[in-house]
Formats: C-alpha cells, sequence, structure tokens
C-alpha cells in the first residue's frame, strides 16, 4: 500500500478512535496511540523521509492536512468529555432555602428616633445631647417648674440615693437649659434621649422611654413658625395626608402651650377622631432670663414628643414592653 | 483695559503705593489681572546738592561729602576735581545700576560701601557714566561730575529734570461689562476720586472761540435715528498730519496701542482718556451736496460692499449701520472707518466724528462681520451719550495742540431727541435693612455725590442732622455714563462699594444649621449600629433599671436608686451586660436558643464618690454560629469566643482604630469562665470580652457557652480615625513561604508577630496565621502553627535569593524569640 493510502485509512482509524474514546483518560490514551512518539500516525510521518525527492512535497502537504484533522477532532472531543466530566453527579435543587448571611435589624426605636432627627435635619436642625442623670434645677426649676407641680412629686421621679439627690430626668427639656447655658441664640437643635418616670411597666407604660424635642431660639421667632415646623416634621413621619390640631394646653415652661392632635386614615380607622401626639410651646420667658437670655430680644419654641408613641402608631403596637424585651422574633420584624 | 499709575495721577490725587492701589481697586470691583512696572530712564539718579566738601583723610586724590538728596543728607566718598559745595550734580542711589557702558554686559549695581575706609552711600555721576552727551542736553562737556544747571530742583528724579521718561505702572483691568464707564482713564479715576473724597479733574476741552458761521461747514443728516441717535462732527483746517509728540506716543504705547499719526492718535488718546470712540475723515475725499460736505447716517443696503481701513472688502446686511456721503459709504458705524476717506500725510482739513450707536446693532454688525475694534469694544457695552460733544472738542482742542490748525464753525451735534436723566429713588433706611450696618445718611448720600448723583427731590439741608435714617425715599439723578443704575438696589450697591464690603460685620448665619458637638456623635453612634448590624447581630434596647444582684456581678460600683419601684429594678445599670443577659434569658424562655445582639447605651457607675455616665456598646452572643442550613459538618457550630473577638476587631477597623490590644485573664472570675480585658495603646481599658461563667447562665437558663463583649464607646469614639489615604495597589508578584511550627502552648500569637518583628524581614509584607493544631504529633503542653509569610518589594519583582534570605531571617528568630521547632 502506498504510503499516502496508509494515510487515509490511519487517519480514518484515529478519528474512530477519538470519537468512541468515553472519557479524558481514554481520549489521551488514544491520542498516544496515534500521535504519541511511538503512535501510529507518527510512524507514517517518519517513512515521509524515504520517499523520492518529488513525490514528497505532495505527500507532506497531505499528512500535514491528515495530522490538523486529527488535531482538531481531539480538541473538539476533549472540550465535549471536558464539560461532561463537569456536570455535577447530583443535580442541584434550587428550591432548597440558600445559605443565608443574614443581617440585623436596628430596634425599632432606633428606627423611629432616626427618621424623626433626619427630619429635624433636613430643617437645619442640629442633633444635641445631655446626661441622664439630672439635678433639680435643669429638670425643674430652671425650667419654670413650681416646687408644688405635681411633676416634681417623688411618685412620679426617681431620685438617686446619695445626699445631693440627683434625679433621673423626667424629660428631655433638660438638655435645653444646659444648650441654651453654653450656647448664644439662634439655637436650633433636636434632643432625642431616654427619660425616666416612676410607673409600673404595663402595656402603655414603661419607667424607661425615651422623648425627642425641638428647640429654636432666634429674633422674631412666632407661634407661626413653630405650627408650620410641627407640620413639617409630622408630614415627613406620617405621610402627607396628615392633619393637625393645636389646642391651648399648660406647660410650665412655654407660653402660649398648646397640645397637637394627629389624625389620618389610621386614627380614623382607630375609630377616632383625633389623637393626642404631642406638646410644644413658645419658650417661657422665665426660662429664658434664667438661662441669661434677653426675652426682650429673644424668642422661640419647643416642641416634644414620645418616641415609643410614634413606633407603636407606626407599626400598630400596642404593647410598649415589647420594646424592652428584645424578643428575636420581635426585632427581626423591623 | 489698560491704565497707568502716572495717567490717572494726572485725573485724581491719592496717596497709595502701586501695590495698594490694585488692592484698592479690587476692593471696588475693578479686579487687577496684571500688574507690569515700566521702568524708566535713570532709575535710581536723583537730582542732589553737594552741601559740603572735604579732603579723604587716607587718600589724596579722593574727597568726602555731604550731599543733599531731596530726603536728607548722605556722605558720599568722591574721586572727581571739578566741582564744589552747593552744585547740583546727578546722584545715583544704593540699590540702583548704572547703564552698562559697550563692551560691559554686567550693568554696575551701587552699594553702601567703604572707600579707603570711609563709608559712601552712593556714587555722584559723570555725563559718561550715565550715558548722556552733556552738550546735547544744555551741560557743559568737561571731566569729572555732571554740574546740572542752578534751577535744577533737589530730589527730583533726573529724568523729570532731564524730561526723558520716567518710571510707571500698568494696569491691566478686567472691567465688568455692566460698566462701561470704566472703559476710560477718567473713569476710573472717578471711582479713585469717589473712594478718596479727591476732586476728580476732568481734561480741558477749551477751544479758541469762533465766530458762527452762518454756513455749517458740514450738514449731518440722520436717517436712522433709531440706531444713531446722537451724531456730532467737528471740521478742522490747516492740519499739519505728523508723528505725535513723545508724550502722546508714550501714552498709547504703554497701554497696548500703535502710534499712527498725530491726527489718530488724538483720536485714540481720547477715547482712551474718555471712553468715547472717535474718528477722523480727512474732509476733502468727502462728497459735497450743495457746495457742503454731507454726512449721512443710514442703514446698508443689502449686500453693499464696503472697505474697510484694514484693507478688507466687507458686504454688509440691511441692518448694518454705514456712516456715508451723499454719494459712498465712509465708515462702518462705531466699528472701523474706510479706507476711502482715511487720514493721510497730505490731509489738510479733518471731519472729527464723535457719536453714540445703539449697543446691540453695534454688536450684531461686528458679530455678523467678525470685526471688533477698541470702538466697537466701547460701543456695544454702551458709550456715554452725555459726552459725546465734551469728547469731540477735548479732540479738536489736543488736534489743535499736537497738529496745528484752525476750528472752522462751530460743532453739528444731531442729537433730535435729547435723552433726559434717569432718576432713581433710594429709601435710605434700606440701606441698612440691605447691608446689615446703619450707615448715618451723610455717608450714603456723601458716596452717591462722589459718584456723579445728584439728589433731585430733597435738598441736602433736609437730611437729619443726627443722621438717623428717615424713610421719605430720595430720588437721585443718574449721570449719563452710569448705564448699570437703574433700581434703588443698584444705588445700595454703589454704598457698600464705596463704604467698603470689608468693612461690614459678619453675622452669624441665620435659618442656617443649628450646631451641637452631639451632632456629630450621633452620625457616628448610627455608623456603628448599622456595622453591627451589617455583621448579623440584632440591636437591643435594654432597661436602664436592672436587679442589683446580676449588675454587682457585672460591675461592683452600682449607682443605687433612693425610690426604686421593685427589687429587680433598684440600681441603675452598671454595665450592658445584665441587661442583655436578661434579653437572652427571654429569648431563651421561648425558645429562641440562637440569639445574637448588640446593644448601644449609657451605663451608670460610682467612683470616687461621683456618678459617671457613659456610652458603651455590648455583643451578646449564643447558641448556633450560622444560620439554619441542610448541609455541612460545622452547621451546627456554637458561638465562641473568637467570633465576638472578630466582630470586634472588624469594627475597630471599621471606625479606623489600631493598636487594641488583648490579654486573658488568668483565673476566671464570678462573672467570666474564661476572659480578657481590652486595651487601647497598651494602656487605656478598651472593654471586656469573654464566656459567661456557666453558673450565671444557668441561672438564667442559657445553656450554651453566652459569649459577651462590652466596650467603652466614648473612647472607641474618640480614638476613631475616619481619614483613608489611598495606597498604591502593588505592581509587582509577591513571594510566599509557609511555615509549621511546634511551640509551647504558652507561647500567644502576639509572642510570635513580634519574634517575627524583631527579624527586621525586608520587604516582609504580611504574615498570616492559617492552622492551629493539637494531637497527634504534638507533644502535650504543645502546639503546631502554621503561618504564610509574603514577602514583596513595591518597585521590582524580588529575586528567590533576597525572599531566602530575608525569611531566613525569620525563622531564626521564631527558633529564638519563641522556642520554634519548625516542621520541615
Amino acid at each position: 500500500m502506498s504510503l499516502l493510502a496508509q494515510v487515509d485509512s490511519v487517519k480514518a482509524e484515529a478519528l474512530g478512535a477519538l470519537a468512541s474514546a468515553a472519557d479524558l483518560p481514554a481520549l489521551e490514551q488514544a491520542k498516544g496511540a496515534y500521535l504519541g512518539a511511538e503512535g501510529r500516525f507518527t510512524a507514517l510521518m517518519k517513512q515521509l523521509g524515504s520517499l523520492p525527492r518529488e513525490e514528497r512535497p505532495a505527500a507532506g502537504k497531505t499528512v500535514n492536512a491528515a495530522k490538523a484533522e486529527i488535531e482538531a477532532a481531539l480538541g473538539a472531543r476533549r472540550s465535549e468529555l471536558e464539560l461532561r466530566a463537569a456536570v455535577p453527579r447530583e443535580p442541584a435543587d434550587f428550591t432548597l432555602p440558600g445559605r443565608r448571611r443574614p443581617s440585623g435589624r436596628l430596634h425599632p426605636l432606633t428606627q423611629v428616633t432616626d427618621d424623626i432627627v433626619r427630619a429635624f435635619r433636613r430643617l437645619g436642625f442640629a442633633v444635641a445631647d445631655g446626661p441622664e442623670i439630672e439635678d433639680e434645677r435643669h429638670c425643674f426649676d430652671a425650667l419654670n417648674t413650681p416646687v408644688d407641680h405635681p411633676a416634681r412629686d417623688a411618685q412620679d421621679t426617681f431620685f438617686l440615693d446619695q445626699p445631693s439627690r440627683p434625679l433621673l430626668r423626667t424629660h428631655t427639656s433638660s438638655v435645653q437649659i444646659r444648650v441654651m447655658e453654653k450656647q448664644q441664640p439662634p439655637i436650633r437643635i433636636v434632643i432625642p434621649g431616654r427619660v425616666f418616670r416612676r410607673d409600673n411597666a404595663d402595656a402603655t407604660h414603661n419607667p424607661t422611654f425615651h422623648q425627642i424635642e425641638g428647640l429654636y431660639v432666634d429674633k422674631g421667632v412666632t407661634v407661626g413658625d413653630l405650627k408650620g415646623t410641627v407640620e413639617a416634621v409630622f408630614r415627613e413621619l406620617l405621610g402627607d395626608d396628615v392633619k393637625l390640631r393645636f389646642r391651648p394646653h399648660y406647660f410650665s415652661y412655654t407660653e402660649p402651650s398648646l397640645e397637637i392632635d394627629f389624625t389620618n386614615a389610621l386614627v380614623r380607622k382607630l375609630g377616632k377622631e383625633w389623637l393626642e401626639i404631642a406638646g410644644c410651646g413658645m419658650v417661657h420667658p422665665k426660662v429664658f432670663e434664667n438661662v441669661g437670655y434677653d426675652p426682650e430680644v429673644w424668642s422661640g419654641w419647643a416642641f416634644g414628643f414620645g418616641i415609643e408613641r410614634i413606633a407603636m402608631l407606626r407599626y400598630g403596637i400596642t404593647d410598649i414592653r415589647l420594646f424592652y424585651e428584645n424578643d428575636s422574633r420581635f426585632l427581626a420584624q423591623f | 483695559m489698560k491704565v497707568t499709575l502716572n495717567w490717572l495721577r494726572e485725573h485724581v490725587d491719592f496717596a497709595w503705593s502701586p501695590e495698594e492701589l490694585s488692592e484698592r481697586l479690587t476692593l471696588l470691583g475693578i479686579e487687577v489681572e496684571g500688574v507690569q512696572k515700566l521702568s524708566g530712564e535713570f532709575e535710581g539718579v536723583v537730582v542732589a546738592q553737594v552741601l559740603s566738601r572735604d579732603k579723604h583723610p587716607n587718600a589724596d586724590k579722593l574727597s568726602v561729602c555731604r550731599v543733599a538728596d531731596g530726603q536728607g543728607e548722605r556722605q558720599i566718598v568722591c574721586g572727581a576735581q571739578n566741582f564744589k559745595a552747593g552744585d547740583k550734580v546727578p546722584l545715583i542711589l544704593p540699590g540702583s545700576v548704572l547703564p552698562p557702558k559697550s563692551g560691559e554686559t554686567q550693568p554696575f549695581a551701587i552699594k553702601v560701601g567703604k572707600i579707603r575706609n570711609v563709608e559712601s552711600h552712593g556714587m555722584m555721576c559723570s555725563a559718561a557714566e550715565l550715558g548722556i552727551d552733556p552738550v546735547a542736553t544744555g551741560h557743559v562737556a568737561e571731566d569729572g561730575l555732571l554740574i546740572l544747571r542752578p534751577d535744577a530742583v533737589v530730589g527730583q528724579p533726573l529724568a523729570a529734570y532731564l524730561g526723558r521718561a520716567a518710571g510707571d505702572v500698568v494696569y491691566d483691568l478686567e472691567i465688568t461689562p455692566n460698566r462701561p464707564d470704566l472703559n476710560s482713564i477718567v473713569g476710573i479715576a472717578r471711582e479713585i476720586a469717589a473712594l478718596t473724597g479727591n476732586p476728580l479733574r476732568v481734561p480741558d476741552a477749551d477751544l479758541p472761540a469762533v465766530a458762527v458761521d452762518a454756513k455749517a461747514p458740514v450738514v449731518v443728516r440722520l436717517e436712522a435715528a433709531d440706531l444713531c441717535p446722537r451724531y456730532t462732527a467737528r471740521v478742522l483746517r490747516g492740519v499739519r498730519v505728523g508723528p505725535s509728540p513723545d508724550w502722546l506716543r508714550s501714552s498709547l504705547e504703554k497701554v497696548g496701542l500703535r502710534s499712527i499719526n498725530n491726527v489718530v492718535d488724538v483720536t485714540n488718546f481720547v477715547m482712551l482718556e474718555t471712553g468715547q470712540p472717535l474718528h477722523a475723515f480727512d474732509l476733502d475725499l468727502l462728497a459735497k451736496l450743495d457746495g457742503v460736505p454731507t454726512l449721512v447716517v443710514r442703514r446698508a443696503a443689502a449686500g453693499e460692499k464696503f472697505v474697510t481701513l484694514d484693507g478688507v472688502e466687507r458686504t454688509l446686511a440691511a441692518d448694518s449701520l454705514l456712516i456715508a456721503d451723499p454719494g459712498k459709504g465712509i465708515a462702518l458705524a462705531g466699528i472701523m472707518g474706510g479706507r476711502n476717506t482715511e487720514i493721510q500725510p497730505t490731509t489738510k482739513d479733518v471731519l472729527l466724528e464723535s457719536a453714540w450707536f445703539q449697543p446691540t446693532n453695534i454688536r450684531r454688525t461686528g458679530k455678523s462681520l467678525g470685526l471688533r475694534t477698541d470702538a466697537s469694544y466701547r460701543f456695544e457695552r454702551g458709550a456715554d451719550i452725555g459726552i459725546a460733544e465734551y469728547a469731540g472738542r477735548r479732540a479738536a482742542a489736543l488736534i489743535l495742540a499736537t497738529a496745528g490748525g484752525s476750528v472752522d464753525g462751530d460743532v453739528v451735534d444731531a442729537y433730535p431727541a435729547p435723552v433726559a436723566p434717569r432718576a432713581v429713588a433710594l429709601r435710605n433706611h434700606k440701606v441698612g435693612e440691605l447691608l446689615g450696618i446703619a450707615l448715618p445718611v451723610a455717608e450714603i448720600e456723601g458716596h452717591l455725590r462722589h459718584l456723579g448723583l445728584q439728589p433731585s427731590a430733597r435738598t441736602p439741608a433736609a437730611t437729619d442732622e443726627d443722621g438717623t435714617v428717615v424713610d421719605a425715599p430720595v430720588s437721585w439723578t443718574i449721570p449719563s455714563w452710569r448705564v448699570d443704575l437703574k433700581r434703588e438696589v443698584d444705588l445700595i450697591e454703589e454704598v457698600a462699594r464705596l463704604h467698603g464690603v470689608d468693612k461690614i460685620p459678619s453675622t452669624p448665619p441665620r435659618g442656617a444649621k443649628g450646631s451641637h458637638p452631639y451632632d456629630a456623635v450621633h452620625d457616628v453612634l448610627m455608623e456603628v449600629r448599622r456595622c453591627l448590624a451589617a455583621m448579623g447581630l440584632d440591636e437591643a434596647q435594654g432597661q436602664t433599671l436592672v436587679g442589683d444582684a446580676l449588675a454587682r456581678a457585672a460591675s461592683p460600683d452600682v449607682v443605687a436608686l433612693a425610690n426604686p419601684l421593685s427589687s429587680d429594678m433598684n440600681v441603675l445599670r452598671p454595665s450592658l451586660l445584665p441587661g442583655l443577659i436578661d434579653t437572652l434569658r427571654h429569648n431563651a424562655s421561648r425558645r429562641n436558643g440562637d440569639v445574637q445582639m448588640f446593644e448601644i447605651g449609657r451605663v451608670f457607675v460610682q467612683s470616687g464618690g461621683q456618678t459617671r455616665e457613659g456610652w458603651r456598646v455590648a455583643v451578646a452572643l449564643t447558641g448556633r454560629r450560622d444560620a439554619p442550613f441542610w448541609s455541612g459538618a460545622d452547621r451546627d457550630a456554637k458561638c465562641d469566643v473568637h467570633d465576638a473577638k472578630g466582630i470586634v476587631e472588624e469594627l475597630a477597623e471599621r471606625l479606623g482604630i489600631r493598636g487594641v490590644a488583648w490579654s486573658r485573664r488568668a483565673e476566671p472570675t464570678e462573672f467570666w469562665v474564661e476572659s480578657a480585658t481590652i486595651a487601647l495603646g497598651g494602656k487605656q481599658e478598651l472593654g471586656q470580652l469573654g464566656q459567661l461563667s456557666p453558673a450565671l447562665a444557668r441561672r438564667n437558663d442559657l445553656r450554651d457557652p453566652v459569649i459577651l463583649a462590652e466596650l467603652d464607646l466614648g473612647l472607641l469614639l474618640a480614638r476613631r480615625n475616619a481619614s483613608r489615604s489611598f495606597k498604591p495597589l502593588p505592581g509587582f508578584p509577591s513571594s510566599r513561604r509557609d511555615v509549621a511550627m511546634i511551640v509551647a502552648e504558652s507561647v500567644t500569637h502576639d509572642a510570635v508577630l513580634a519574634a517575627v518583628k524583631g527579624a527586621k524581614a525586608q520587604n516582609l509584607e504580611t504574615v498570616e496565621l492559617f492552622d492551629v493544631f493539637r494531637g497527634k504529633h504534638v507533644a502535650d503542653g504543645h502546639k503546631s502553627l502554621a503561618y504564610a509569610f509574603t514577602y514583596r518589594a513595591a518597585d521590582r519583582t524580588l529575586k528567590d535569593d533576597e525572599v531566602q534570605a530575608a525569611h531566613a531571617r525569620v525563622l531564626e528568630a521564631l527558633k529564638t524569640g519563641v522556642g520554634a521547632t519548625l516542621r520541615e
């Protein structure tokens, strides 16, 4: 048989061997049998040199074309077998639960507080803070709360077991005094914080709870400014459909003093017309005098409310104690 | 626009240095874009008078003289012989240089020095030293000093004495588009006059009286009065066109204009001086109508061709304004004259135009032709219609002075509808309301008067004597050059400029952001919360009031209530941990066994009789580490102390805190079964971390290990470092060497790191622990540690032997430093 005839038949055999290799090791074995150093096709190539000179170019071309064909077939079969080998033995069940990387949740009181703070900051307020252990001056006297005022009753306030009778602040208003003692107007602050009242815990009371209040002192501040800011904050907090009502009230540290009721679809769903939400008023001149501001020059307003109350309304929570139990199933809901 | 110091000084007095002038102009709203000092001739050379002449003590041919220089007396040592006391001579002051003589490359600088031990403060000069021809300048040629004329003024610059150019300063000013009046020397001088209160010297424009001829020398026909509401023309006859005198040429050249001839130079000079562009025509080249030269101001025919002075033939649009004679266009109005009527050396009779053209039309024509000139620049912005006649008169006077000739007839002033001066009302109290300062009425009105405004509705006498602000508005007549003053607030701005904006005190921002130190803390606390939540921890909010039993186990320094409600709420929390343990207990009782939480809150401790509150952050972990999953050997692994430590490390890194050190407590405590204290910078106590004592855990129904950590948040915040800076990414490959070794159980990771650090191995980038093993093949009381060491240089690929050498040092340090037995 001529060399060229042998090339054709060995090529056909090689292609057949590659195609029938069932896995990658078998494929490599087939490759060795034909293209390896001792392979059959390699042996044919070695015979090229023994041909007459004039036959060599044509024969060389034929042999090379055949070799390229075998190598292409080898590459294609290898890719096919590799892909087959990579497919997992068992199919993945994509309906199985994934491997979770759970992120934690911020406490609902933190979330509500930050939302309120953000609403105030948008209006140019800075966040302020003060101590939770207070003295009577900052908590009551400077705020124009008379000695016989019920708020000062030991029944309602926690005192520390110390001779100077420090107390746990009953409202964040004590921070107003601390800031005004240190800074000159204009003042524009929002004060979130913990406060304490000597109430036994029940569905609506906890001895520890949170308040937030705003204080604005400048020249020419009016009740109109107060109403405008309160409305802006509550619209942001409770939605644009919220309606507010201001009722005259009494707080010792504001004059005039107002209570704020609100209503929206949620309130009406609760079967009520209005819900009380906050207290406010124009800072009492006596308070300004107590911190050394001239009430003839400066005017201002303050308003404050309970954070738990807002959170309970927002999420429909009916028991304040849930906030402090930190049940992980509760926390995971916010 | 360019102005020079000396030119301004011709029109107003001011005592400012060149630098101060810059500053003042800038604060007036005229920005100085560039300042160029021009040195004059004989800089530093003044006229001096010899007061006495004595022989030098150490030299026969020298004399020691006392000399007056106009400022004081100086001692000068001099070698010349041709002078005596009383003579006036040129004196060059120390710090100045003599002009270089031919052949010299370095000018000769004069310094204070000693000549034969006698100090000399300057040098008296010869004509040769100054490079002056003595005879040509009217002096006697002789050896020695140049003896000046006896009438020379002592102290005068020699340049002034000789009539040569003196130094000057050129200011390049940026004139805002609303103030076309400032595109002139007079305009700038007027601002300086208003600021200083010194009078403005307006250039003279006196012409010899001429008999008013019955026949006008020229006729002006305004056919487009909407585009040219005013056109003035003057005729000068018998003018000799020639080069300009030195003062005229130098004035133009200093501000960047080329000198052409005396007539054209005068028109440019007056434009620079007054802001009014002018044009001079050769009258004899104008066509006549009925024997009289006639000017027609008309719109061009669409497509009309016209060759401007620059020789370019331009095709005009129908709305271009042309100055024409009865037969042809002779000037592109307000932009450029025509070649056909240009002033030439042979010109005898001159027609001088001074007009006012409508700005938008000039702008449109100039833009469509791509032609912008000094004239169009000024007309575009709005010239002063009120000075058209004056500026022409001023130019005529200067042409007579520089080129001779005479005025023929009176001016022709075509101004069919004179513009009435505008009036703007100002309520003086509005000035204070807008500026925020109380200015006396006298000051307000003084500033406006200085700018040329006149109160028309109220006499100055009605001004309040005590200077209080009154409500009655004052109507101010606006001068024709101030096209920008249109309403009250424009006048207030003028008052602010002249009063000085820098003198208006700043007041705190109104309605702006409030401020409190806690504002920034709030943000960091939120950042810490989000960071911990991102690591999978839920946030808890515990009670501030806790029971004293658990509280005292956590900290002995508790603050007790005087009037507690109950024994489980009778003290303030000294730590967040008791509250968190309570939270774990609550969850365990609800069968929530896997809890990972944090809390941020305040704690209260008694120390030294003082009650202190401080922020803390605490972490509590119990139960399974990972979320439930259905596969994996470690899936039910419980949390251990390394979980809590990883959280603390991650938080510290996020806050940019370094130098956190951990030290294990040797013995269990009542609270902890095993724990570590955490310190910052080796000193300050940051907190603690560990596993809760099983007795306490059991008491709270907690079965799995309870891992707790608590940090002083105040300290964390104080040490927080929020700044980040980029380090270039490595550009060269690293080499890694792994080391496994056996060490005694007492050898800590920190001790290994310290030993490695002590090796000072070059290019060691990172050291990473990747395995800790006890058991098979490791003796009791020992452990196997495996570390990966990465070597990398920033500037090259490390060679293998370099890495090998560095790594050998590390291995040696491990053997000697921590007694490591290396595992091969």
